[in-house]
Parts: C-alpha cells; structure tokens; sequence
C-alpha cells in the first residue's frame, strides 16, 4: 500500500481499504462491479466495486483529476454522448446492469437525475423549468401540472423566493436561486436518484448552506451522490465517504470512521491537508 | 509564508519610488505617445464618419435620379404592374413581388436545412465528417453567382422543367391552394427555380452563422437537458434553439438580404418578365435582375429614372429588413435580461 502502487499500470483490480460498514437495514441501490472507465486509451478508473445505498447521501472526495466526476457520469451514463468514451464491468441499478448496449438511455436519466456544477437553467421561464423535464413523460392537465411544479420548487426551497414571479426567466435568478432551481428541476421528474457534481463550488456561503440542507432533506426520499472538492461539506452532508485517488478507489467507508479513522495512509494524507 | 509575503511588498514599493530624473523623461515620453493618441483617434473618427458620408451619399442620390419616375407616376409607381418602355409607362409591382416571392422561397427551404446541418456538424456528427462537410458548406458561399446563374439556365431548370415541375402539376392539380401556386406549363425558368437557387446560395450563410452559435452552446446546458431525459430533438428544439435566437436571426437575416439583393443567378433563371402571376412556375423579375437586365437599354431619362426608382425600393426593403432584424434582436435581449 505505498504511494508507489498507484501510479504502476497493473491490471489487477486494487482493492479499497473498507471500513467494516454495518450493513444492517441498509438496502443497496446502485452496485458497481469492477467498473473500468476509458477516455479513448487512457484509464480513467481502475476496477471500481462498491456499493451506494438507498435514501443515504454517499460523497465522493479526492484531488482534482481522480475520476469521482467520470464515475458520476457513468451512473447516468452521461458520457454516451461523447465518442470515444467507455466504461466496462457492471453497474447494477436495482440489480438491473445499466451499462448494457439496449438500456434506454432518456428514461435511465429520468430516473437519476443529476445536478451540476455550475447552475444550468434551461432559457425558458423559471415555470417551464420545472414543468419540461415533467411533460416529457407525463400528460398532466394543467392544475395537476401548477401542482407539481409548486412541489419541487417548494422541496427545492426556493417556492418563497419564486412563486410571484413564476413567469420570469430562469437566468434572471441569481447564481443559488438558479441551483436550487436546477435541483427543483430534477426533483420534479420524481428520480430515485440524484447525482450532484460539486453542486455547491460555483455558490456563496448561504446559498452553500441552503443547498447542503436541502440535501439532508432529500435524503429521505432519494438516493443522494454528491462529488465535491469540500471535505468539511462531505462530513456534513454524507453517510457515506469515498475517497478516490488516480482512478482508483482507495477507501470507502461510513463518514465519520473514514474522517476520524482512516485506514489507508492517503486517506489520512488528504483528509489532513497534505496533499492534493 | 509570512516574511516571503513581506518581502515582495518591499520590492513592490522599492520599485514605485520615482526619482526626479525619472520623471522627466517619463513625461517626455507619455507626451509622445498622446500625440500619437490623438493622432489614432483622429483616424478611427475619420473612417467612421467616412462610412456615415457614404451611406447617405448613396442615399441622396437614389432619391435625386428617382425623382422624376416617382414624380410622373406617384403612389401608383408601386402598384402598377405594366412595365412599357414603349409607351413609357412603368410600375415597380412586378418586380417587387417577384423579389418578396422568391426571397420567401428561399428562406422557406434554406432555413429549416440550414438549421438541420448545422445541428447536425455540432452535435450529431462524427469527426471523420465534421470538417469535410463544414469545408463544403464553406466553398458553397465561395462560388461566384454567376455559375449559380449558369449552372442554374443549363442544368438545374431543365432538370426541374422536365422532372419537378410536371410531378408538382400533377400532384396539386385537385387541391384548392396548391392548384393555384403551382399551376401552368413547366417553363423550367421561374420564379419558383429563381428561389431554389437563392435557397442554395442563402444555405452556406444560414448553416455557418448558426453552427456557430450552436457550438457556443455550454456544452453542460445540453448535458443537463440530457440528464432530465430529452432526447437530441427535445434539446435542440427547447434547449439550443431558444439559447441561441438572438444568433440564429441574425443569420436567418443575412442570409435575408443576400436573397433580396442577389442580381446574377436570378437574372439567368426567373424569365424577366414584368407580370405578377399566382403560379411560382410562373416566370416574373426582381428588382435587381430587372436593373441588370435592362439598364443598358434605358434610352428615355423616365425609363432610367424608373430603374433608379427600383433601386430605391430596394435599398428601402433591405433596410427594413436589418431594422427589422435589430429591433427583434433588441426585444430578445431585453427579455432575456
């Protein structure tokens, strides 16, 4: 296990240090297997086989370049849409592998919804916003649609800030409005999963805390996955911590052992601040 | 950390202290170079004004060798149809509709395929073809219009003559509209030939102009549409489509105004003739084909002005068209915020 290790090309499947995880009333919600990530030749991740599980918020840490946004974007398989990029081995998303070539790929992203690092509303109204990602898969008579939408804005907790002024444009929010509208966005097509990439790296400090709670809230209805370049963020909002390092998984682990007991030495190394 | 910080600070304002002989050859200096400031800023005024002299030169003068035509015929130069040198008796419908028409034509058709190709190079496309086709697209604003214009009397009017025009005749002949646009023997020449050429020479202006700001799309927009479950229609038609308006106008625009002012290849294929007919196979004029075509022979100081008069109307549709084209433009700003 020295640093060494990391950077030889062995094909073997590296194996994470695991703190024993009390998997009791936990239900596993996405399983990799020996997920293999490739940008045209180049290795992106190195043998990934964990467990994400449900209504817990699971983080992702590491330095920059680790591949814990790559593994994000293999869960929605977000990287179809880039030739040249592939990923081998499983995801099994309720036991259902998501990386097989006839997987319909819209419908598995209405089902994990993701949220970005930067805000990304769409340009159309903060109403439609919300309301396009639900007419996509649901005829809804319009009250029942006014109905939805309030929900998600109100589970994003943004409904206060919004509801007079439904019919202004989305960019017109500001830089934590338009993130939480991004997140009421997802919310409203009803994912079971939601994926965020540094969701919070682009706010201030209030409009980060208003995001980390709503997290906490989520949790208890979705699956949350959260990459971020914040280790005291992934101790607040997580129960679950990954830490990834070149591609390789190199400890995963409930969220307070992995932060106060770390047993892999660059774990220790990153959560203490001396590298990365 | 500390004392390194210090220490650059010091150097920072070691370097500030200004000694006397310092100072006067830096005056020296910045005198010289403000006298080569004014001396830039006196050009750039220049060449500006330059383009406002010339613009309402052109101006004056249209309305100066037009005065005489619009004076003799009044309002109803712009309504009437006839076109005699003969009887020295001219109206500017023909070729103002002719213009209108076949304009409508073009943008009709290049348009929509303009939009689908660049959509297409930008998202869809592999590699291998990305440049091939965009390098085409490219040489196809590249070709003088006079071989459009040749190509479009010797090849592609008997082409649409002989095989086009009769199946539309045919097809519509029993349906109420249709029946009436495309009517009457295929002549190959027409105005409905005229516009399929303008929608060619339009199609390069359209497709770069928009594939353009479709690459200046952030590419994490679409991913996030991508990840609410929309398919590559449902992104390019709410998505990339509403992000990039403002700029897919203005390229609608241009293209707009090379279709109303192109002279070459319409002259070769719409037929010249001053009549307003409903069917598009008809053959009609423009305004520019009818200046071409028949400046040379103008021998009246009417017939002369009349044509001058044509330019005018030109040149006041093609600046609707931009005023047009800045008003909306300023309107989707706006909304935008």
């Amino acid at each position: 296990m020295t640093m060494a290790s990391a950077s030889t090309p062995t094909v073997a499947t590296p194996v994470a240090a695991h703190a024993r995880i009390d998997t009791a009333g936990l239900a596993e919600k996405i399983t990799l297997r020996n997920l293999e990530f490739f940008y045209g030749d180049s290795r992106a991740l190195k043998g990934i086989s964990m467990s994400l599980y449900a209504n817990k918020a699971t983080a992702f840490i590491g330095p920059s370049g680790c591949g814990k946004s790559t593994l994000l974007r293999v869960l929605n398989r977000m990287y179809d849409l880039y030739p040249g990029q592939r990923a081998t081995g499983q995801v099994l998303f309720d036991g259902d592998n998501l990386l097989k070539d006839d997987q319909d790929i819209n419908l598995l992203r209405a089902r994990i919804g993701m949220v970005f690092q930067k805000p990304t509303p769409f340009p159309m109204t903060i109403y439609e916003n919300v309301a396009f990602g639900i007419r996509l898969y649901e005829k809804l008579p319009k009250s029942e649609l006014d109905g939805r939408v309030e929900t998600a804005l109100r589970r994003a907790a943004i409904w206060d800030e919004v509801k007079d002024k439904l019919n202004a444009n989305g960019q017109s929010l500001s830089g934590g409005q338009q993130q939480r509208l991004c997140i009421a966005r997802t919310v409203a097509v009803k994912p079971e999963v939601i994926l965020f990439d540094e969701p919070c790296s682009a706010l201030d400090p209030i409009s980060t805390a208003k995001i980390e709670e709503l997290i906490d809230e989520l949790k208890k209805d979705y699956t949350i996955v959260i990459v971020t370049h914040n280790m005291q963020q992934a101790a607040r909002v997580s129960d679950f911590t990954a830490f990834m390092y070149l591609g390789e998984l190199v400890e995963f682990g409930a969220t307070e052992t992995l932060f106060t007991t770390p047993k892999d030495k660059r774990t220790q190394a990153y959560i203490t601040g001396r590298f990365g | 950390m500390a004392a390194g910080e210090r220490d650059v600070s010091e150097v920072v304002l070691k370097d500030t202290r200004v000694t006397a002989s310092e100072a006067a050859s830096r005056s020296a200096v910045l005198k010289r170079l403000r006298l080569t400031d004014t001396i830039f800023h006196g050009l750039t005024r220049t060449a500006a004004l330059t383009v406002l002299a010339l613009l309402s030169g052109v101006i004056i003068a249209l309305v100066i060798g037009a005065a005489p035509a619009l004076g003799t015929f009044g309002f109803s130069f712009f309504f009437d149809e006839s076109w005699n040198p003969v009887t020295e008796k001219f109206g500017a419908l023909a070729p103002i509709y002719g213009t209108l028409v076949t304009s409508a034509i073009a943008m009709l058709i290049a348009v929509p395929v303009g939009l689908m190709i660049a959509f297409f190079l930008t998202e869809l496309c592999p590699k291998v073809l990305r440049r091939p086709i965009g390098i085409a697209i490219e040489l196809l604003a590249g070709i003088p219009s006079i071989i459009y214009g040749i190509w479009g009397l010797f090849v592609f009017a008997p082409f649409v003559q002989q095989y086009f025009q009769p199946f539309m005749i045919d097809t519509f002949a029993n349906v109420p509209i249709l029946s009436t646009l495309f009517a009457g023997p295929p002549y190959g020449i027409g105005m409905f030939t005229a516009g399929l050429i303008l929608a060619i020479m339009v199609l390069p202006f359209v497709t770069s102009i928009s594939r353009d700001v479709f690459d200046a799309v952030p590419p994490v927009l679409k991913e996030a549409a991508y990840g609410v479950g929309c398919t590559t229609w449902e992104v390019f038609r709410y998505v990339v489509l509403p992000f990039t308006r403002v700029g897919v106008i203005g390229g609608f625009m241009l293209g707009l105004g090379r279709a109303l002012g192109e002279t070459m290849a319409v002259t070769f294929v719409i037929g010249n003739a001053h009549h307003v007919s409903a069917s598009l196979f008809a053959p009609g004029t423009t305004i520019s084909a009818s200046i071409a075509n028949e400046f040379t022979e103008a021998v009246g100081d009417l017939y002369t002005s009349s044509l001058i008069a044509l330019g005018l109307i030109l040149f006041f549709i093609t600046f609707c068209v931009l005023a047009m084209a800045r008003y909306m433009l300023m309107r989707l700003q706006k909304q935008a915020g």
